[in-house]
Parts: C-alpha cells; sequence; structure tokens
C-alpha cells in the first residue's frame, strides 16, 4: 500500500534564504506526526508547500495516495482531501459560526445535496461549539476560533489533516481540550494528522512520530521520547534562550 | 427560499405595488421618467451590489458595463436596423465581453488591481468613443434609437418588471450556497482555497453575471434616452452607483435597490433648491453615511421588521428577534 502522503526532495528559497532544505518524509493513513522546530525553523513554509499556496522548488515530490499534487492550485490540493489550518486563526469574518462550518464543506463537494447544515451543527457539537451557532464569527474568543477552524477543516471531510501550531495561544485548559479533540478525531475517524508545534508539552502526549526541523532541515526523526534526548534537538532548543526553559520542562 | 418572512414578502408586495400604482395616481410624464430612470439606476445598483457588495471586490468602473450595453444599443439599432428587442441579450453579452476581458487578468490578483482596471476600461472606453467620433459620434452620441415600447408607462412597467425580475434571481443566488461562498471570499479568501473553494472562478463568475444585468440596464437606458453619449461612461456613474448601494445596504441585495430609488427621487425633489442642491444633496448624503454607517434602507426595514415581528407575537420572542437581527 502507498503512505497517504510521500514528500522528497522538498526545498524552498526565498531570495538568499533556504527556508526548507531536502525536505522528505512519508506519513502512513491513520498516524498522528508532529513536526517540531523552533521559530522560523521552515514549519509553515512546509505546509504552504504542501497545500500548494507557494510553489516549491523544481525537482520535488509530493505525492498524495501516489498522486503528484504538485503545481495544482490549492483549492485543487484541498478538494483532493488535504484540508488545513492556520497559525494565526483566519475565519470568515462576517459570517456566523454555522455558516463557516458550511463553507469548510461546500469547498470539497464529496456529498452533494447533503444537508450540510445538520452536518455543520454536529461538528460544532463535537468540537464545543454547541449553541454559538448564529454568533458572528468575530466575536468568538481566541480558542473558540481555534475549535471552529478545526470543524471547519473537518466539515471537507479530509485524508489527512494539517494543523499549523493549534496550542498557540492557549492555555493549559484549552490545550487539554483541543488534544482531547484531535485525539477523539483521529480514533473515531481515522484521520490522519500533521501538526506543528514548538511547544513540547502537550504535543508529546499526541503525537506517535516527530519530524523535527531547524533552519529549515530535518535534524531528527523518531517517537517522542527519542526525540526529547536527541542531542541535535537538545542543542537547537538550548541554543535558544526564549525556548531553553520549554525544552527543558519536556525533557 | 428568496423570501426568509412573510413580512418580507409583504413589503416587497407593497413596494412594487406602490412603485406600479404611484403613475397612475399622479399621471404625468415627468413623474414616470423619474422613476423609469430610479428603476435603472436599480438595476445597476443592485448589480453592482452582487459582485461587489458580496465579495468586497470593490468595483469603481461598473458605467464601463454600462456604456458598452447602451452602445451596444445604440450601434445595432442605428447601424444595423436591428429590431430594439436585440439590443437587450446583445448588451448583456458584450457586458460580459469586456468583464472577461477586465476579470480573467485582475481577479486572481491580490490588491487593487481589479477595481483600478474597473476604472481605467471606463476612463478608456469614454476617450475612445471621443477618439473614433466617426464611427460613434463623438461627444454627440449616437442619436434616433427607436424605443422599445412606444407607450412611456408600458416602458415603465417593463423596466420595473426587469428589475424585480434580476432582484429575485439575485436575492435566491445571494442566499443560495453561491453567495455563501462570495460572502466568504470577503471575509479571508486563503481560508476559501484551504476549503477547496476555487476563489478565482466565483470572482470571475459573479462578476460576469454582475456586468450582464449592468449591460442589460444600460441597452434599457439607450432605449429610453433614444441616444448614447460617451457621458454613459463616467466615472461619476459608477460613484453614484456605488453612493446607492451604500445607502442600501452593502450586500443586503435589495438595499440598494431601495437606495437607488430614493436618491433618484431626493435628487428630483432637491430641485427646488436650485443651484444649492448639489451642496443639500452631498450634505444629507454625508450624514447619512456618517450616522448609518452600514446603510439606510436595508438596517432600516431590519429594524422595523424586528419591530413589527415583536408587536404581533407580543414580546415573547427576544433570542428570535435577536437572532434575526444578525441575519
Amino acid at each position: 500500500m502507498t503512505a497517504l502522503l510521500a514528500v522528497a526532495n522538498l526545498n524552498k528559497h526565498f531570495g538568499g534564504l533556504h527556508a526548507l532544505r531536502d525536505f522528505a518524509c512519508t506519513i502512513q493513513r491513520g498516524e498522528i506526526v508532529g513536526i517540531l522546530g523552533p521559530n522560523g525553523a521552515g514549519k509553515t513554509t512546509l505546509y504552504n508547500l504542501l497545500t500548494g499556496f507557494i510553489p516549491p522548488d523544481p525537482g520535488a515530490r509530493v505525492a498524495l495516495d501516489g498522486r503528484s499534487v504538485l503545481g495544482l492550485p490549492p483549492h485543487r490540493i484541498a478538494s483532493l482531501g488535504i484540508s488545513r489550518t492556520f497559525q494565526l486563526c483566519r475565519p470568515f469574518t462576517g459570517l456566523t459560526v454555522l455558516e463557516n462550518v458550511v463553507v469548510g464543506a461546500l469547498g470539497a463537494q464529496r456529498e452533494r445535496g447533503a444537508d450540510l447544515h445538520a452536518r455543520g451543527r454536529e461538528l460544532l457539537q463535537r468540537v464545543g461549539l454547541a449553541g454559538r451557532e448564529q454568533v458572528p464569527v468575530d466575536v468568538l474568543s481566541y480558542g473558540d476560533q481555534r475549535r471552529l477552524e478545526i470543524a471547519r477543516a473537518l466539515a471537507a471531510r479530509p485524508r489527512l489533516l494539517l494543523l499549523d501550531e493549534p496550542f498557540a495561544g492557549l492555555g493549559s485548559g484549552e490545550m487539554a481540550d483541543l488534544s482531547a479533540l484531535i485525539r477523539q478525531v483521529h480514533a473515531q475517524e481515522g484521520l490522519t494528522v500533521v501538526l506543528i508545534e514548538h511547544k513540547l508539552r502537550e504535543f508529546m502526549s499526541l503525537v506517535q512520530r516527530v519530524i523535527a526541523l531547524d533552519f529549515g532541515a530535518i535534524i531528527a526523526e523518531g517517537t517522542p521520547e527519542a526525540i526529547v534526548r536527541d542531542p541535535a534537538v537538545i542543542e537547537a532548543y538550548i541554543g535558544r534562550d526564549a525556548e531553553a526553559p520549554e525544552a527543558a520542562h519536556a525533557a | 427560499m428568496i423570501l426568509r418572512h412573510r413580512l418580507d414578502l409583504a413589503a416587497a408586495c407593497a413596494f412594487v405595488g406602490a412603485m406600479a400604482i404611484l403613475p397612475l395616481v399622479f399621471p404625468s410624464n415627468y413623474l414616470i421618467g423619474v422613476l423609469t430612470v430610479s428603476a435603472i439606476y436599480g438595476i445597476w445598483a443592485v448589480s453592482w451590489d452582487f459582485m461587489s457588495g458580496l465579495t468586497g471586490r470593490e468595483n469603481f468602473g461598473h458605467s464601463l458595463f454600462i456604456g458598452v450595453g447602451a452602445y451596444t444599443a445604440g450601434f445595432l439599432n442605428t447601424s444595423f436596423g436591428a429590431n430594439p428587442w436585440w439590443s437587450l441579450p446583445a448588451g448583456m453579452l458584450m457586458a460580459v465581453l469586456f468583464a472577461l476581458l477586465v476579470g480573467l487578468p485582475t481577479l486572481r490578483l491580490k490588491g487593487p488591481y481589479f477595481a483600478l482596471a474597473m476604472l481605467s476600461g471606463a476612463v478608456i472606453m469614454q476617450r475612445l468613443m471621443l477618439i473614433f467620433w466617426e464611427h460613434t459620434g463623438g461627444e454627440e452620441g449616437i442619436n434616433g434609437l427607436a424605443p422599445l415600447i412606444k407607450s412611456q408607462l408600458g416602458f415603465y412597467y417593463f423596466v420595473l418588471g426587469t428589475l424585480v425580475a434580476i432582484t429575485a434571481v439575485l436575492l435566491a443566488l445571494a442566499r443560495s450556497h453561491w453567495g455563501l461562498i462570495l460572502r466568504a471570499i470577503r471575509g479571508d479568501e486563503a481560508t476559501c482555497q484551504a476549503a477547496g473553494i476555487n476563489v478565482t472562478f466565483y470572482k470571475i463568475a459573479s462578476l460576469v453575471i454582475s456586468a450582464a444585468f449592468a449591460g442589460a440596464g444600460g441597452a434599457m437606458y439607450a432605449h429610453y434616452q433614444l441616444q448614447v453619449s460617451p457621458q454613459l461612461f463616467a466615472v461619476v456613474t459608477s460613484i453614484t452607483i456605488i453612493t446607492m448601494v451604500y445607502v442600501g445596504g452593502m450586500g443586503t441585495i435589495y438595499g440598494p435597490v431601495g437606495g437607488a430609488i430614493l436618491l433618484v427621487l431626493l435628487t428630483e425633489l432637491l430641485r427646488r433648491f436650485g443651484e444649492w442642491r448639489l451642496m443639500v444633496y452631498s450634505c444629507a448624503l454625508i450624514l447619512i453615511l456618517f450616522f448609518l454607517p452600514t446603510g439606510l434602507v436595508a438596517p432600516l426595514w431590519k429594524r422595523l421588521r424586528g419591530f413589527l415581528r415583536r408587536r404581533r407575537a407580543g414580546t415573547l420572542v427576544p433570542v428570535a428577534d435577536a437572532m434575526e437581527q444578525q441575519a
């Protein structure tokens, strides 16, 4: 069986900056994989490349289920089954919470004629936003916007869910809730999830495998337990004052 | 469903009924003329709102579509002697062509390129009408068009009926999944793409629909004035239409129709002020937009509707009412 996502030789230059260097990975169906790395390591660039928002340097290979998605526009890649969230929440302002989720389902068109509103309500219930369907999205708290982003991404019935720093800006209680939600989605639907994080704590108990990035290159790959003991990862994290307490805590 | 509430339907019927009865109660060619022009402006405003009001991509050159529709009518009717009824489909088709010409290259870009291209498109066409005066009649334009319907009142009813039909179609589209996607594009384009929506397609398609109806309105205007001139392409026409949409309530579709009719009538009512007219008109506009930044017509109707429902239901439905305020 082919891997769900197979990436090889993925490079990106922004002018003189080599933002992503020879990235390669394979992600199997049903995995939860974490992409770990300090700020500026190239994590979001990786997502933008995978989802077609920016083109990679020539020579790359990105295949979803054996089919190359290289050079396809973002909406095509999304409708093939890769859903993503954004690091800074980007809801559809001016729409209600429920409408946001419905729009998420409209693009994929997997279920023509299905009752999208009913499905939207069900998803909102699952992410803990039941009762807020008719609220304008602009008034949601940051944590609720994150839940909404995930509901919106799930509405497209993706095969692969890419979460970009889903825990950023959340309190510890909200983090635990969100982890539980991701675990639940993974368990119930067998959804393959990749998430980016630079914080270690929640992340470590959630993912099965970690790919650590620094300066655009993979520095380590393995189970969470192995990653936190990896000398290259420790060096990347301890070398930065701001990140040191986090890494020390996780280790 | 086009109309969400029975009250909406009642208000729409009352409004159309009033517009239809007015010229019968006060039979004067002047009033019929004013009402005809206001209904044509209504078509232009509602078609602008469908594209720009919903997607948030401002079109500063709606007069491009109007002028193209009108000149198409002029050429067809005078140079080729075509039946005036051909002007409507032909005007729509030519406007759609121009919409694709401007929209295809610019609507895929972020930034102000679409707005600027529309603005310059209208200005360029206005200049071209003067430069190629041998063919276009220059400043004089094209004269001697045949009327669509001989009777002035009959033509007014035709325009009013068209306005109602166009508004109904656009309202139905705006309240379908299509309209939801257009409003989502206004919210965030990148998220739309991430949700698998072909943002460029939806923007271009909505511009094409908008242009078709504006072109039809232009052709009607040509057969109303029985004359076309380069002034049709004037930037001020586009700005007037945008103002009407703002006064009506952007993105509400029915609001801009009210805004257009209101402002055309206001312009006429202010004639008694003579040279102070523009001053009074501008001050009224500034006051409206300053105190009611979301517009006058649609927000006012929503408030009135809420009030009427409360009256009817006793004051037992504050929740439904609050939800409606957001709708």
